[in-house]
């Protein structure tokens, strides 16, 4: 059986939609997705490294482990556990931007995603992402993340990296130029 | 019941449990050593880069498994229970205390002076820092003399870090490399450092951790450890004062409890899991706990204050090159006669703080893609420095650790609940301080056309210590220099629990010093 169709099949049984809908995310709103990554990450990055960046977190979604343990912290310390997937009300927040992202303008694409997070009372960019909508999750995750820091600093730093001890001493050395 | 014997028994499997098991064990080679913790080994090295990523990525624990769920404590900053201990995630930052924490009493008429001499413990500060594998630069100050060079060179400086130097010494304050347990070459059979970021999670052993003792430590014939075994009391022999056992559950077999037997018992549990023990091990002849005469187990628990900034400068701070390396100083270390007391480290790191993406720019609209990575590079045109300074402050005798009989675990065993209280004199110059460190802040500021973004006083004590202090006299303290408890002769006390008071920079070096010196006394009453 192909893969699409046994998560779809699995999906109508009571307790595995979540999981389907993540083991399968963005399923048919990848189109959507892609479209919302070009609305809400830099232009600079170009169309295939927005691309990239929505499959990536397509990969985040679909890797996201409910109950997880999350770090107890230092100093006020407890014990957390990672919440619900969130790809059930990604998809239906990709569902209802749906018509806005492919068929509108650039304008018009920016207006649903601005009045989207509006509605969602979305007011910071989430640490990391937390399901209160898709459109400010998907901020998060790229600009929260090494690689927006290199973009912003046009420079190699390398944050989440593992990259020795030589040549530290200096300034990173400038983000190479795209071909 | 099971019934395990051996000739030392260490309660308790973190930092000092590794370093004394291991001196012992190359003191005493045919002496049985068996180290009980109630968490588990987390020895999978090779599963640490995947729980890195998994860190960043989701925010997961990077350390799985690392608490145990109904063993906890109120008031306690870590909940990390597992072979390691908090050294499983520490900073590695290994500071020495100073000679004036040891004679508080006698140089400012403040708290107690420890029982013992600075140069003895300077030697004990050597070998920890070449067990632990520390690098490191001198201090510049001559009171901070020492007699062997650091084992390692520091860290290098990133470009973030001589940025920062140059502009916290145009205060003139002199401001050197933190030392710290990562390996800046090959040592001990662990690699050098490769600039992870994450020091939480080393991936690669290059920061020091525990386990790496532990492992090596399995591989000899007369070392055991217990883990996931909680030590629920320590048994008195019949008609004397020294401890025959201590009786212990495991989590993997709770309907058979385990008797440990041994003529030495050490607890190395830290500062709360230490005097609670000693509390929960009372008796109709001990009725306030063991090692208890004196009344001052699970009293003067201790712990240093902070005040911290966020500095904006004129500097160009790329932040991520090296967040958990920082700079130092020990210009305040000293208090100035004819002011106030104070004492106190400065510290300072890169930062993002104020840097960081936003979602709504200043009109509090929302900005996506372009406008957002555009307000980004505007405000990230200067750089920030975390600035902090750990300030000496002394515990009140009522500063507690007690069992809280409304909080048990699956046992039924009352859990600690720990609440500081400063003593008097601390509480008299507090405003004093808090002048001191406003006025720094500004000083430092000025500097590079410097801006103060925010500042902050803890509202916890770090680096927590305290519980069996140490002394000389039975009636005034716990145990002994050694941690020989006055009560029990083969009762140890080792590490955190058994400092009076806990200086004015992070503690574990001193904890693992104090510890191998106990070490040789332990050592000596072994056959």
């Amino acid at each position: 059986m192909h893969r699409r169709n046994l998560l779809r099949w699995i999906a109508v049984l009571p307790g595995l939609r979540t999981w389907a809908q993540t083991a399968g995310f963005p399923g048919d709103q990848a189109d959507v997705l892609r479209a919302l990554a070009a609305t809400v990450l830099p232009s600079e990055l170009g169309s295939e490294g927005i691309d990239r960046v929505a499959t990536d977190f397509g990969r985040w979604v679909r890797e996201y482990r409910a109950g997880a343990e999350l770090d107890h912290g230092y100093g006020f310390t407890r014990i957390r556990r990672k919440g619900p997937s969130p790809a059930p009300s990604y998809l239906q927040h990709l569902a209802e931007l749906r018509p806005a992202l492919l068929t509108a303008d650039s304008a018009g694409r920016r207006a649903a995603v601005l009045s989207a997070l509006e509605q969602a009372k979305v007011a910071e960019l989430p640490r990391t992402p937390g399901s209160q909508h898709v459109a400010a999750d998907l901020m998060a995750f790229y600009f929260r993340g090494s690689d927006a820091n290199d973009l912003c600093y046009r420079a190699a730093i390398g944050r989440d990296r593992c990259r020795g001890l030589q040549g530290s001493d200096n300034p990173p050395p400038p983000l190479k130029e795209k071909a | 019941m099971r019934r395990h014997e051996c000739d030392v028994c260490i309660i308790g499997g973190g930092v000092t449990a590794a370093m004394l098991a291991l001196k012992l064990s190359e003191m005493r080679r045919e002496a049985s050593i068996t180290v009980v913790e109630a968490g588990r080994p987390l020895f999978d090295l090779e599963n640490r880069m995947h729980y890195r990523q998994r860190s960043i990525d989701y925010a997961e624990n990077p350390w799985p498994g690392d608490f145990i769920e109904d063993q906890a404590a109120k008031g306690v900053i870590s909940r990390t229970m597992a072979v390691g201990g908090s050294a499983l995630h520490w900073g590695g930052t290994c500071n020495r205390f100073s000679q004036e924490d040891l004679r508080l009493h006698s140089m400012f008429g403040l708290g107690v002076d420890w029982p013992l001499d600075w140069k003895e413990l300077e030697r004990y500060y050597c070998e920890a820092e070449r067990r632990l594998g520390v690098s490191g630069e001198p201090s510049p100050f001559a009171e901070d003399w020492r007699s062997e060079p650091y084992p390692m060179p520091a860290m290098a400086m990133t470009h973030n870090l001589k940025e920062l130097k140059a502009w916290g010494e145009k205060s003139g304050i002199p401001f050197w490399s933190t030392p710290q347990a990562k390996n800046t070459r090959l040592y001990d059979g662990r690699g050098e450092c490769i600039r992870c970021n994450t020091c939480s999670i080393c991936p690669t052993g290059a920061r020091y951790s525990p386990d790496f003792t532990f492992r090596r430590l399995l591989a000899r014939k007369n070392f055991a450890l217990h883990d996931q075994t909680l030590v629920r009391r320590l048994e008195l022999d019949s008609g004397k004062s020294t401890i025959a056992a201590a009786q212990a559950v495991s989590q993997t077999a709770p309907d058979d409890p385990i008797e440990y037997r041994a003529p030495v018992f050490v607890l190395a549990s830290g500062y709360c899991w230490s005097p609670h023990l000693l509390l929960l091990s009372r008796s109709e002849r001990f009725p306030n706990g063991l090692a208890n005469r004196s009344g001052l187990v699970g009293r003067y628990m201790c712990g240093h204050a902070f005040q911290s900034a966020f500095i904006e400068i004129d500097a160009k701070i790329y932040p991520g090159m090296n967040e958990q390396h920082g700079l130092i100083s020990r210009k305040f270390f000293r208090s100035k006669p004819g002011q106030p007391f104070l004492r106190h480290d400065l510290r300072i790191w890169e930062s993002a703080s104020g840097h960081e993406p936003r979602l709504r720019g200043a009109d509090g609209g929302i900005l996506l893609g372009d406008d957002l990575l555009s307000d980004w590079r505007k405000r990230a045109q200067r750089g920030t420095a975390r600035v902090r300074g750990y300030y000496d402050v002394h515990p009140d005798r009522n500063s507690m650790l007690t069992l809280d009989t409304t909080s048990r675990n699956r046992w039924g065993d009352p859990l600690p609940a720990i609440e500081h209280k400063l003593d008097a004199p601390t509480q008299a110059r507090q405003q004093y301080t808090n002048e001191h460190f406003q006025k720094l802040f500004q000083t430092l500021a000025k500097a590079h056309n410097g801006k103060i973004l925010s500042t902050s006083l803890s509202n916890y004590l770090d680096h927590p210590a305290g519980g069996c202090r140490m002394g000389t006299n039975p009636a005034t303290s716990v145990c002994d220099s050694f941690g020989q408890t006055h009560d029990h002769e083969n009762l140890f006390v080792v590490g955190s629990p058994t400092l009076p008071n806990a200086g004015c920079t992070n503690g574990t070096l001193t904890f693992v010093a104090l510890t191998l010196r106990s070490a040789e006394r332990i050592a000596g009453r072994v056959k």
